[in-house]
């Protein structure tokens, strides 16, 4: 696999809770505009890894990091580091739907208001790019100013999924995004995902092997704390070279 | 006996019990709003809006000064509880959520709930009016909102609590701060909760009689002024109950019936507002 380096994953060690051990000296590439899926069984790490790239552990105390995650070429996990910056920069979706509890088109504009954009024509503009970036425009374009939680659970993940590309992100963050919905809603999600990529870095979180298998270039195997396999999606899901891998992916554990 | 027909039996009593407690509850309750509704609306007249207290013994006049004064205090504690039991409420669900000060604060203002009225009336006293040396509306409103901050306080940290965590860390994922936050998101979210809150804490103060006793006191002619002494529909309510004439006896079931009807509105308004909430 050749292209981008867009953020690099260098030896990384995650602890939480003081010392509870979670992610073991883990390396690998995240190449840009490409999907890298992050696999492996519950509990193996793949989200505590995914929740170090806008540094979302920094939420709650008594974590620790070690290694890098070069990012453009800064290291993010530097102590001080602008975490407002880094989350503007890397987005990121999570498993339920988050809607705030604001209408659709507040929703979106959240995002751009706290990049300092209050202009009404511009934030306007934005909105629409944003809502058919994500394939919610036709949807939702007679119903701006109602509540975000009037929509289906779909269409909510799709309209995070917009208040994240909003703010023009390099790189998009997806924990396991489709877990809680119906498999129309998934396909569409999934499909979105694909076309994204031509914009924007996308790592994404997934418990389903087909979806990692459908969506992703490269894919990362993880298990028990460690990156087992990275390779592309193609080998990885063919002919892994690893044993575990193989055994995972062939449904034997997991 | 049969173990059937024994528990039947233990059922029937059990049930027979708990109906006839709230019955004598009720009955009580029912008594006392109709009460006050039979004798207080008959003393409704646009004139007991309208004018101050006539001298004593003379029929006429209204309580033009307790209904005033009585909005001022109410008005004036909710400015001062509301942004105190918000911002502490803010504090504990947010800053402090699970740290060990979060907890003792939370227990503290629960027993601060439960603290006798009139406790509160004698502290104030010592604080604000002995040492000034004249009562005050200020006083009265100072002695009301800390009843109200507690009330507000566990409301707005339940409330909060009930946002759920991922919701906040969407609004991080965006590259928010923690105050914009809090202030665009969470309090977007529980603003109803917060807001019912409000309301029944100033329902809760406005039956109030006893810390105003010690800290408004009272006042027999019309006054805006609050640092000087201010009469209340409570306060007056006790003395005209307590007087000798007839008229002013009728006042004060007017004053009654006004008072319950606005807490009840309240009270209400608090209730549907929940429904409402739940029903989205």
């Amino acid at each position: 696999m050749s292209g981008t380096v867009d953020i690099e994953v260098r030896n990384l060690d995650f602890y939480y809770n003081g010392d509870i051990h979670a992610l073991r000296a883990i390396s690998l590439p995240i190449y840009r505009n490409k999907v890298t899926a992050l696999i492996g069984p519950s509990g193996c790490g793949k989200t505590t890894l995914l929740r170090c790239f806008n540094r979302m552990h920094d939420l709650y105390p008594r974590h620790r990091y070690g290694g890098e995650i070069v990012f453009q070429g800064n290291n993010v996990l530097t102590e001080g580091f602008d975490l407002i910056n880094l989350r503007s920069r890397i987005g990121m979706v999570f498993q339920k739907p988050t809607p705030f509890p604001m209408t659709i088109a507040e929703n979106i504009s959240y995002g751009l208001r706290l990049k300092g954009i209050t202009k009404k024509s511009e934030l306007v503009e934005r909105i629409e790019r944003a809502l058919k970036h994500s394939v919610l425009w036709e949807e939702v374009k007679d119903k701006l100013d109602s509540g975000a939680f009037e929509l289906s659970g779909g269409q909510q993940q799709r309209l995070c999924i917009a208040r994240a590309l909003a703010v023009e992100p390099e790189v998009l963050l997806f924990d396991e995004p489709t877990s809680a919905l119906d498999p129309i809603s998934t396909a569409k999600i999934e499909e979105l995902v694909v076309n994204l990529k031509k914009d924007v870095t996308i790592i994404i979180v997934t418990h389903n092997m087909q979806q990692a298998a459908r969506v992703s270039d490269m894919t990362g195997f993880m298990y028990l704390g460690e990156l087992i396999e990275f390779g592309t999606t193609e080998k990885i899901f063919t002919n892994p070279d690893k044993k575990q891998t193989d055994d995972y992916i062939t449904g034997r554990f997991g | 006996m049969n173990l059937e027909k024994k528990r039947k039996l233990e059922s029937f009593a059990a049930l027979a019990l708990s109906g006839l407690a709230a019955a004598v509850g009720l009955f009580w309750l029912i008594y006392i709003l109709f009460d006050v509704l039979l004798n207080g609306i008959g003393a409704l007249k646009v004139s007991l809006f309208l004018n101050d207290p006539a001298p004593a013994g003379v029929e006429g006049g209204g309580l033009r000064n307790a209904f005033v004064g009585q909005l001022m205090i109410t008005f004036a504690a909710t400015l001062i509880g509301v942004p105190v039991g918000v911002l502490g409420g803010t504090f504990l669900a947010e800053y402090a959520r699970g740290k060990k000060i979060a907890r003792v604060i939370s227990v503290l203002s629960d027993i601060m709930v439960s603290v006798p009225s009139i406790v509160v009336g004698a502290f104030v006293y010592a604080v604000l009016v002995r040492p000034l040396h004249h009562f005050s509306g200020w006083a009265g409103a100072f002695a009301l909102s800390i009843i109200m901050i507690p009330v507000v306080l566990r409301t707005t940290e339940d409330m909060l609590s009930l946002v759920p965590w991922t919701l906040r860390e969407a609004a991080f994922a965006l590259g928010a701060p923690y105050y914009k936050v809090i202030i665009q998101v969470v309090y977007r979210g529980a603003a109803t909760g917060i807001l019912t809150g409000v309301l029944l804490s100033i329902a809760r103060v406005a039956g109030e009689t006893a810390p105003l006793l010690f800290t408004s006191f009272n006042n027999n002619f019309h006054s805006t002024n609050m640092n000087g002494p201010m009469a209340s529909l409570t306060v007056t309510i006790f003395q005209y109950a307590m007087g000798p004439y007839k008229s002013w006896h009728t006042q004060a079931w007017g004053a009654s019936f006004v008072i319950t009807l606005f807490i009840l509105a309240l009270t209400i308004m608090g209730r549907m507002i929940i429904k409402w909430r739940y029903k989205r």
